[in-house]
C-alpha cells in the first residue's frame, strides 16, 4: 500500500478536517467497507458467526470503553457490569413484547441512567478512588442480578433471549445476525471518528490534560466527566444487548462479570488509549489470544513433557491480561494503534524516509 | 463591535479590598484595583508577592476569604473558573498549561470552546449539525493563528514546539475566545530579548485590533514602563504603589522593594 500526502492540498477547512483526508486511507477505508459487506458471501458460517461477529460487537463495546478511558481519561473497571445491564434490559424489554429496535435504546438509555447516576457519585473523588468506584459498580450489579430473580430469571440463572425482530422480521440467519453487529460497529465508530473532530471530544481531552486549563477556557469538567460516562455508558448497554441478541442468545450472569471487564480494559489498552483502530486490534487480539495461548500451552506441555491442571489452564489467560496490561501502561499507552501508525507514517514517505511528514 | 457595547462605562474590572489567605499565610491583603476600559495595567511585585494568587481570585480558582471583585460592574467573587471564562474573561498561565497530545490547531480551537455548543448529537450527526459551525470557528481562529504568526506549526504536536512558541499558542488559545478581559501571567518568563519584543508588540496589537483590556503581570520593570497605561505594586501581598507608571516607579517603597528584593537577585 502506498500512502501519498505530496500532491493533495485543500482548500477549505472542511476538506482539512474530512475523516480521511488522504486518499489512499479512504481507498483503503471503502475497500474494508466492502471486504466487510461481502463477508457472508465468501466466508464460512463458522468464521462468521464465531470470529468476526464478536470482533465487531466487542469492538464496539472497547470503543465505548475507550471514550471514557482515552478521550476523558477516566478509569472504569465496571465495564461489564454496564454492558450487563443493557444486556439484561433488552432481554426483558423484548420479552415483554416491545419491539427489538427499541428495546435496544432502552437498554442504553437504562445504562446510561444507571451509569450515569453512578459517575455522579464516584466523581466526587479522583484517579484511584474514582477506579474503585467503578469496580463497586460491578460489584453491586453482580449481586443485583444473582440475588434478583425477577432480573436474572430464576435460580437457574440463564435467561433466553428471544429472536431479533427488525421492523417485523424475524433476523435468525448467520448473515443476518452478523450485519446487525456490521452495521453497530460501523455506528460507535464513526461516531468516535467524528469526536476526534468536534468540540465535544476536544472538551474531552481538555479534561483528560488538564481540568484547570479546561476551567480557564470554560469547560466545565464535571460536566464533561458525566457526558462522558453516559455516553460511553449507552453504547456499553446496547452493546451488551447486541452482544446477547447475536451472539449467546441467551443472558447469564458470568457474561458480564468482573472478568469480562479487565478483559474489556485489556482490549483498550492494548489496543492503545484514545485510538480507534486500536481498539480494532486490541478486541482481535484479547479474543484470540485465549485460543492461541491454550494450543501454545498444549504444544508445549505434549513437547516439554510437563502438565497443567485445568484450573491453572482457566487462569492463565486472566494473568496474560494482568500482564499486558501493565506492560503496555508502562512501555507503549498508545498501544497496538500507535504501532500501526508508525508504520503509516514510515509508509507516507516510503522511499523517501529522511523528509519529515 | 465597539467598545461601548462591552459593559458601558463601569470599569472591566474592579477589586475591593481583595484578601486571600493560606492557611495563615496572608497572600493578599486589602487589594484595590480598578481597570478602566482599554487599559493595559501592569502588575508587579518580587517572587511570591501573591500576583498569581490575584489572578486566580478573580478567575475563581482561590475565591477570596474577603473583599469583592467586579467584572464590567457585575460582582463575579466565587463564582466557579469555568463560569468566569464564560463572561469573557481569559488567562494564561506563568507555567504553561496547554493541552500536550493536541496539535496547536486543536489547543487554539479549544479556545473556542464558549462560543460552541459540544454536544453528543451534534456529534453523531456531524455532517449536518456540526461541520458548520466547526467551519465557522475554524476561520475565527485561523485569523487568531494569523494574528500571531502561527501559520508554520499549526499541524505541528503542541508537546514538541519550543517554549517561545508555546506561550504564543497559549496566548492565541486565550484569544481565540475573544474576551473582553485578558489576564497574562509573566508572558515572557524565559523569552529572549527578541522574543520578548515579539510579544509586547502583540500585546499593544490585542489591545488596539481586538478590544481587549489587560492586566499584564511583568517581573520586569522595562516592560512594564514601556507598554502599560497604570500599574499596581506589590509586596507580601500589600499594594506599595499605584498609578502611573512613571510614578510608581519612583516611589521609594517600590524602590525598595525591587533594589532589596527579587530585582538584585536577577
Ligand atoms: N495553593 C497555595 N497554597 C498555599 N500557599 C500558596 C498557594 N498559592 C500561593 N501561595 C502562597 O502565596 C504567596 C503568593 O504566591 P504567588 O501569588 O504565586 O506569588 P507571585 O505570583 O507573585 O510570584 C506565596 O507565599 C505562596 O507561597
Ligand atoms: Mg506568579
Amino acid at each position: 500500500m502506498l500512502f501519498r500526502q505530496a500532491g493533495i492540498f485543500h482548500t477549505d477547512y472542511s476538506a482539512d478536517r474530512a475523516l480521511f483526508p488522504i486518499p489512499a486511507d479512504r481507498w483503503m477505508i471503502g475497500s474494508l467497507l466492502l471486504l466487510a459487506l461481502a463477508a457472508p458471501l465468501y466466508m464460512n458460517t463458522l468464521y462468521l458467526s464465531s470470529y468476526l461477529l464478536p470482533w465487531l460487537v466487542w469492538t464496539a463495546g472497547a470503543l465505548g470503553l475507550n471514550l471514557i478511558l482515552g478521550w476523558a481519561g477516566q478509569f472504569h473497571l465496571g465495564y461489564a457490569a454496564v454492558m450487563g445491564i443493557g444486556a439484561y434490559a433488552a432481554v426483558h424489554a423484548s420479552r415483554a413484547g416491545i419491539p427489538w429496535e427499541i428495546a435496544i435504546v432502552l437498554a442504553g438509555i437504562t445504562a446510561a441512567v444507571i451509569g450515569s447516576v453512578f459517575a455522579f457519585a464516584a466523581l466526587r473523588v479522583k484517579g484511584l478512588y474514582l477506579a474503585l468506584s467503578t469496580l463497586a459498580l460491578q460489584f453491586v450489579m453482580d449481586w443485583t442480578i444473582s440475588h434478583v430473580p425477577a432480573i436474572s430469571g430464576g435460580t437457574q440463572a440463564t435467561l433466553q433471549a428471544p429472536d431479533i425482530r427488525l421492523l417485523g422480521w424475524a433476523v435468525t440467519s448467520d448473515a443476518g445476525l452478523y450485519y446487525v453487529a456490521l452495521v453497530w460497529c460501523v455506528l460507535v465508530t464513526s461516531f468516535m471518528l467524528n469526536l476526534r473532530r468536534t468540540a465535544l471530544g476536544r472538551a474531552l481531552v481538555a479534561v483528560r490534560e488538564k481540568d484547570y486549563a479546561a476551567a480557564v477556557i470554560g469547560v466545565n469538567s464535571f460536566y464533561f466527566k458525566l457526558v462522558a460516562f453516559a455516553t460511553s455508558s449507552f453504547i456499553g448497554g446496547v452493546t451488551g444487548a447486541i452482544l446477547v441478541g447475536t451472539f449467546y442468545h441467551a443472558v447469564t450472569p458470568e457474561q458480564f462479570s468482573v472478568d469480562v471487564s479487565i478483559q474489556a480494559l485489556a482490549m483498550v489498552i492494548v489496543g492503545g488509549l484514545g485510538s480507534i483502530i486500536g481498539s480494532y486490534f486490541g478486541a482481535a487480539f484479547i479474543l484470540l489470544m485465549p485460543g492461541v495461548m491454550n494450543s501454545f500451552i498444549s504444544w508445549a506441555a505434549t513437547k516439554f513433557g510437563f502438565s497443567l491442571g485445568i484450573e491453572t489452564l482457566a487462569h492463565l489467560p486472566q494473568a496474560f491480561y494482568g500482564a499486558l496490561i501493565i506492560g503496555f501502561l508502562l512501555i507503549e499507552p498508545l498501544g497496538l494503534g500507535k504501532i500501526y501508525n508508525n508504520i503509516r507514517d514510515y509508509l507516507l514517505v516510503w522511499p523517501f524516509g529522511y523528509t519529515k511528514k | 463591535m465597539t467598545l461601548k457595547d462591552r459593559g458601558g462605562d463601569a470599569p472591566v474590572l474592579e477589586c475591593r479590598s481583595v484578601e486571600r489567605r493560606f492557611s495563615g499565610i496572608v497572600a493578599l491583603n486589602g487589594i484595590d484595583m480598578c481597570i478602566e476600559r482599554g487599559e493595559i495595567f501592569g502588575l508587579v511585585g518580587p517572587n511570591g508577592c501573591g500576583k498569581t494568587t490575584l489572578t486566580n481570585a478573580i478567575t475563581g480558582f482561590y475565591p477570596p476569604q474577603r473583599g469583592r471583585i467586579l467584572l464590567n460592574g457585575r460582582d463575579i467573587t466565587g463564582l466557579a473558573p469555568h463560569y468566569v471564562a464564560t463572561l469573557g474573561v481569559a488567562r494564561t498561565f506563568q507555567n504553561l498549561a496547554l493541552f500536550n497530545g493536541m496539535s496547536v490547531l486543536d489547543n487554539i480551537l479549544l479556545g473556542r470552546h464558549i462560543h460552541m455548543k459540544p454536544s453528543v448529537g451534534r456529534t453523531a450527526l456531524y455532517w449536518w449539525l456540526a461541520r458548520g459551525d466547526e467551519t465557522l470557528n475554524r476561520a475565527a481562529v485561523e485569523d487568531v493563528i494569523d494574528f500571531l504568526q502561527l501559520e508554520g506549526v499549526r499541524d505541528e504536536l503542541v508537546d514538541g514546539i519550543p517554549i517561545g512558541l508555546k506561550k504564543r499558542v497559549e496566548l492565541a488559545r486565550a484569544l481565540a475566545a475573544e474576551p473582553s478581559f485578558l489576564i497574562l501571567d509573566e508572558p515572557m518568563a524565559g523569552m529572549n530579548q527578541e522574543e520578548k519584543e515579539y510579544m509586547a508588540r502583540f500585546i499593544l496589537d490585542a489591545r488596539d485590533e481586538r478590544n481587549v483590556t489587560v492586566l499584564l503581570i511583568e517581573h520586569h520593570m522595562d516592560v512594564i514602563t514601556g507598554i502599560c497605561d497604570r500599574m499596581l505594586a506589590l509586596n507580601y501581598g500589600e499594594m506599595i504603589g499605584s498609578g502611573v507608571p512613571a510614578d510608581v516607579v519612583a516611589d521609594p517603597r517600590v524602590v525598595e522593594a525591587y533594589i532589596g528584593g527579587a530585582h538584585a537577585t536577577r
